[in-house]
């Protein structure tokens, strides 16, 4: 081997080598598993090939395809909500620290950060007592303006709700951080151009911020999309999943079946449905992209 | 960072039309701030404050004796250690083979470069759900269960880590490493002491990302130390305490168990921020 050849597998192998074992052979093995019944608890040489059985039970009519279609609905449920209301106010709080001028805008720019870091377990604990219907505060200020109370997390109907809202309150500091960052990148000329013309705020808005942020946009959809599929312990923690399954999303559901009961196989087959529903979702919404690029 | 600002136009930003910007400002960042306000507020409570209704919001007589009650009822220094540990180990893991690996992809030539480069950043975008059932057992057939190597040995590596350092590296001027060979210095020699002081800001906010990152994850820690509670790191022992605020009676420990929580990655992050900022729109990861 070549000086050259040997620095350049030095250099790779240890984080390629790392991807490899722990991503990779994993993937591989979630796709091998699902369709094999198969015991978390045993060695993988114990699962046994059944072909489609267990893809036949999750989307089938018992209480196990119950539950999963039940947590994929939630799921898509949940990561539509937390993207129709980050995008809109990441954009509208970047535009506010970005473009309006105001002193103290880097200020805000920290707070709606700083959310960020907060761990998902203290959010999750400091929520479900904002949320609570007696004690919580967020009742009594809406008690002063005759709003409520609300039931928030102790309801099926607004659970699911309540814990996008405190998913989009952690979140959208950064989706903010990545809006300044599109932002920065228009040429204050092509502004300038159009204010000659005579073009005001919401003409400058919408023909030349939102297009040319149409790639931050799409970027950020992504990762928000991303980010919905992986909550996990406002539900592991304080819904269980309830009330009536209202809150029992993918990440939790897929972790409740393949590790606590160890059915590997069942659970598998659930993870392969969900990364292939993502791989779908992205690919159609780039192609959606490029499409309305061409016209 | 001082942003560029448009002039306005004449006529285009009325005091009025300021007024109610500056007055949305506010009322985002009291919204934004309020839930972590209040954290701290019901951490100084007392049990019988704690569970009033209405709700108190200062607390009459603050005291820190929920403090003192979560100490008594999980480890908080073993927890602290095991959290540092995690996250400084697996921080420091990711700089390096990031900066290895950033390396080789920006300033080498090579057959399936690209190919190598584009698999490594699709497992940006996985869900860690979709691999953790045969992670879960994979690192324990090599014997890591239950064990905090098991929670750092998958993480040492990652892709954003990969992509980031690839992006800042391309930078880095071919003349500057080419001056280093001539020299005689060694490949890797060159990563270290060349080229990672040229793209130190972009390492500050790699290391703040990773390390908050790692401290406030859950889901794998929780998968793989299956209830050994001497290597829980603070976030698994503080949901913990949930059990105890059952009773509403102790709302005020959680929030004082929370409150220790989000200090670490907080204090980091408020020497870090700029680097983060900067690096972010500097990488052009969003798309341009």
């Amino acid at each position: 081997m070549s000086g050259f050849r040997k620095s350049m597998v030095a250099m790779l192998a240890p984080s390629l080598g790392l991807i490899a074992i722990f991503i990779l052979v994993p993937i591989a093995l979630t796709v091998w598993l699902a369709f094999t019944k198969w015991s978390a608890q045993t060695p993988f040489s114990t699962a046994t090939f059944i072909g489609l059985d267990n893809f036949r039970e999750i989307f089938g009519t018992g209480s196990v395809g119950r539950d999963f279609k039940g947590a994929l609905a939630n799921t898509a449920l949940y990561s539509l909500m937390s993207i129709a209301l980050i995008l809109p106010l990441s954009v509208l709080f970047g535009m506010l620290i970005h473009q309006a001028d105001l002193r103290g805008a880097n200020i805000l720019r920290t707070i709606l950060f700083a959310t960020y870091m907060v761990p998902m377990i203290a959010v999750a604990l400091v929520f479900s007592k904002l949320y609570s219907p007696s004690e919580g505060p967020i009742n009594q200020i809406l008690g002063w303006v005759g709003i409520g109370p609300l039931p928030w997390l102790s309801s099926p109907d607004t659970a699911l709700v309540s814990v996008v809202l405190l998913n989009v309150w952690q979140q959208v500091g950064y989706f903010t951080i990545l809006i300044i960052a599109g932002l920065t990148q228009i040429p204050q000329s092509i502004y300038e151009a159009a204010k000659m013309d005579g073009a005001r705020g919401p003409a400058l808005f919408g023909f030349i911020t939102l297009p040319l942020l149409k790639r931050t946009l799409l970027f950020s959809a992504v990762i928000a999309l991303i980010n919905a599929v992986q909550v996990f312990e406002p539900v592991a923690l304080v819904t269980q999943g309830g009330p009536v399954g209202s809150t029992n999303v993918m990440t939790y559901h897929i972790r409740r079946v393949g590790i606590e009961r160890a059915q590997g196989g069942l659970g598998s087959a659930m993870s392969v449905t969900l990364l292939l529903a993502l791989v779908v979702t992205v690919t159609a919404v780039f192609a959606l992209a490029r499409r309305e690029d061409r016209r | 960072m001082s942003l560029p600002v448009t002039t306005p136009a004449p006529g285009a930003a009325s005091p009025a039309w300021r007024g109610i910007l500056y007055l949305l400002m506010i009322a985002i960042a009291v919204v934004s701030a309020f839930p972590l306000v209040w954290m701290v507020l019901s951490s100084l409570k007392t049990p019988a404050e704690a569970m009033q209704t209405p709700p108190v919001w200062i607390p009459g007589t603050p005291s820190l004796d929920a403090y003192q009650k979560v100490s008594e009822l999980i480890s908080v220094g073993r927890s602290f250690a095991n959290s540092a540990l995690i996250a400084g180990i697996t921080t420091a893991g990711i700089l390096v083979t990031s900066l290895m690996a950033g390396y080789a992809f920006a300033k080498y030539r090579f057959r399936y470069r690209e190919v190598l480069f584009a698999i490594t950043i699709a497992t940006m975008f996985l869900p860690p759900i979709v691999t953790l059932i045969p992670l879960y057992r994979l690192v324990g057939s090599i014997g890591l269960n239950a064990s905090l190597a098991g929670v750092i040995v998958p993480n040492l590596a990652n892709a954003f880590g990969i992509f980031l350092m690839r992006q800042f590296i391309a930078g880095v001027p071919d003349e500057l490493v080419e001056a280093a060979r001539l020299d005689g210095a060694s490949e890797f020699r060159i990563v270290f002491t060349i080229v990672a002081p040229a793209v130190a800001p972009a390492l500050a906010a790699l290391a703040l990302f990773a390390f908050v990152y790692h401290w406030n994850s859950y889901l794998w820690p929780l998968t793989v130390l299956q209830g050994n509670s001497s290597q829980y790191p603070i976030v698994i022992s503080l949901s913990r305490l949930l059990s105890y605020n059952r009773s509403a009676v102790n709302t005020g420990l959680v929030m004082a168990g929370a409150t220790l929580a989000v200090l670490p990655p907080l204090i980091l992050f408020v020497f870090l921020q700029r680097f983060f900022v900067r690096t972010i729109t500097a990488s052009g990861m969003t798309g341009q």
